[in-house]
């Protein structure tokens, strides 16, 4: 568990860290980048079907929007 | 959490489809109702800030009152989903959310309210001889935010009500933006208390308490000026009993148990089994983990979204989701892309296709049973096409959104009697507005 999450955080670490000033958020303020989701009745059967659970949205997302 | 068969127990309702009705028109009432407010509101405000041609400047009227402009915003969502399956199973999922969002204050305030109405004939209660079955959940959840700069709090409550289930929940978070916002992270934590009944008994006289306790801690950052990335470890501590109070788990002798063939029918089930038939028993406790990421990158007329999620438990679950969702822009009004799933899992430590016991007397049991089909062996792979259509005025046409979702799912089940596998069709339609 504990190589699996090092690697985890190597790999998505490693897509590295550029600072983004917001002017440059145009296009992560895209309404797609932050809707169109799963909705309600969909996880319900996804959380059903499956044996394992978690996963849930991340407090604030990042925020590249504003 | 629970399997299809947990979406309800052993229940009649009568009405269930009404009720189902009357909450989705109740809720476009309440949409139509908030929409005609806002209408009168602006013809008001229009009203009051028409110019008076007779006066002058030198008239000693009273200043016109000033209208402080409203900064929140506020959005609604009506979504209908609709699955079915090859084991006769079918559910609606009528839900309704809303959001209210002061985004210069940083307050917010979200809500939800669905309602499941499962009907079912489930291979997993075929061998109790049970009838068709239907059954209606309600769930709620709110949440409050309050983020005026960096720092953030957030509230939330939770229910679910079934006639057998019962969970009330409730949580909170707390997060930080730092660099510009261009990284968030972020803590929660949540509890709630379960209480397992049976149909028609009331909970006084038979329940079962499962408390739960999870935490969860994420960060979410700003890749490039096109990406976004999270990640997120779920940490989740459950005491108590789940068994389920329905399910006779069917014991074999030790020759019986060997010849037990993947997707044993009910007749060689019944036939070779021994007369007892125990319950269910799980372990009283269960510690749940799950690694989780996504990549959110917007192409020039696209937009991928790509989610990972690995788990394990102390039952020995281990199991990888994949989802993948890539939706490209067809104009400024209209939206289309596939979306594909994939989960694999594999048992917990203590399943069996055909467990084995000692006839009476000596009745000598499995400490730990199941047969639930979601703790076994299994695969699933979905796949279907998303749509959106955008209403909303010229410079903002996703302020009204149309969406609808369609996918099939097939499921190999591994290592169980009765099925080998299930084909179901999930329908999703939703509108959301930002009113």
């Amino acid at each position: 568990m504990v190589k699996l999450i090092a690697v985890a955080l190597a790999l998505i670490f490693a897509v590295g860290c550029t600072h983004v000033a917001p002017y440059e958020r145009g296009r992560l303020a895209h309404p797609s980048m932050t809707t169109g989701g799963r909705g309600a009745g969909e996880s319900h059967v996804y959380a059903v079907h499956e044996g394992t659970t978690g996963g849930g949205e991340v407090a604030e997302s990042g925020c590249g929007c504003n | 959490m629970r399997s299809v068969c947990r979406w309800g127990a052993i229940a009649k309702r009568p009405g269930v489809a009404r009720l189902a009705l009357a909450t989705l028109i109740a809720c476009a009432a309440i949409s139509w109702a908030i929409g005609d407010a806002r209408a009168e509101d602006e013809v008001s405000k229009g009203e009051t800030d028409k110019p008076d041609a007779g006066a002058t400047e030198t008239d000693a009227a009273p200043a016109k009152p000033v209208r402080l402009e409203d900064t929140a915003r506020k959005r609604a969502t009506l979504e209908t989903a609709a699955y079915t399956d090859s084991n006769n199973v079918s559910v609606l999922t009528p839900s309704v959310g809303f959001g209210i969002e002061n985004v210069a204050g940083g307050a917010a305030l979200r809500g939800s309210y669905l309602v499941d109405v499962v009907s079912a004939a489930s291979p997993d209660i075929v061998s109790t001889a049970s009838r068709r079955w239907s059954e209606v959940r309600q769930a709620g959840t709110l949440n409050a935010a309050y983020k005026p700069r960096d720092l953030g709090l957030n509230v939330a409550a939770s229910f679910s009500n079934e006639p057998d289930y019962l969970s009330y929940g409730g949580g909170g978070g707390i997060n930080h933006d730092f660099d510009e916002k261009n990284l968030t992270l972020s803590f929660g934590f949540g509890f709630s208390r379960d209480t397992i009944g049976r149909h028609g008994t009331p909970f006084s006289v038979f329940s079962r308490e499962v408390n739960r306790g999870s935490f969860q801690g994420g960060a979410a950052w700003v890749v490039n000026p096109s990406t976004l990335a999270s990640l997120s470890l779920d940490v989740v501590v459950e005491n108590g009993d789940q068994s389920k109070p329905y399910r006779y788990i069917p014991m074999f002798t030790p020759a019986d148990a060997a010849q037990a063939q993947r997707g044993a029918s009910l007749d060689w089930v019944t036939s070779h089994r021994l007369p007892e038939r125990p319950l269910e028993q799980l372990p009283l406790n269960r510690s749940r983990f799950a690694l989780s990421t996504r990549l959110a990158h917007r192409f020039e007329i696209s937009t991928l979204k790509l989610d990972e999620r690995v788990y394990l438990d102390s039952w020995g679950l281990f199991g990888s989701t994949s989802d993948a969702r890539w939706i490209f822009d067809v104009g400024k009004r209209f939206g289309i892309g596939p979306h594909g799933r994939f989960h694999v899992q594999n048992a917990v430590s203590f399943w069996q296709r055909a467990y084995v016991a000692t006839p009476a007397p000596l009745w000598n049991l499995p400490e730990f049973r199941t047969g639930d089909r979601e703790l076994g062996p299994l695969w699933t792979a979905t796949g279907g096409l998303a749509t959106a259509v955008y209403l909303g005025g010229s410079s903002e046409p996703s302020t009204w959104a149309l969406r609808l979702q369609v996918d099939g799912m097939y499921t190999s089940f591994l290592d169980d009697l009765y099925v080998t596998s299930r084909t179901g069709v999930i329908g999703t339609l939703s509108v959301e507005a930002e009113l």
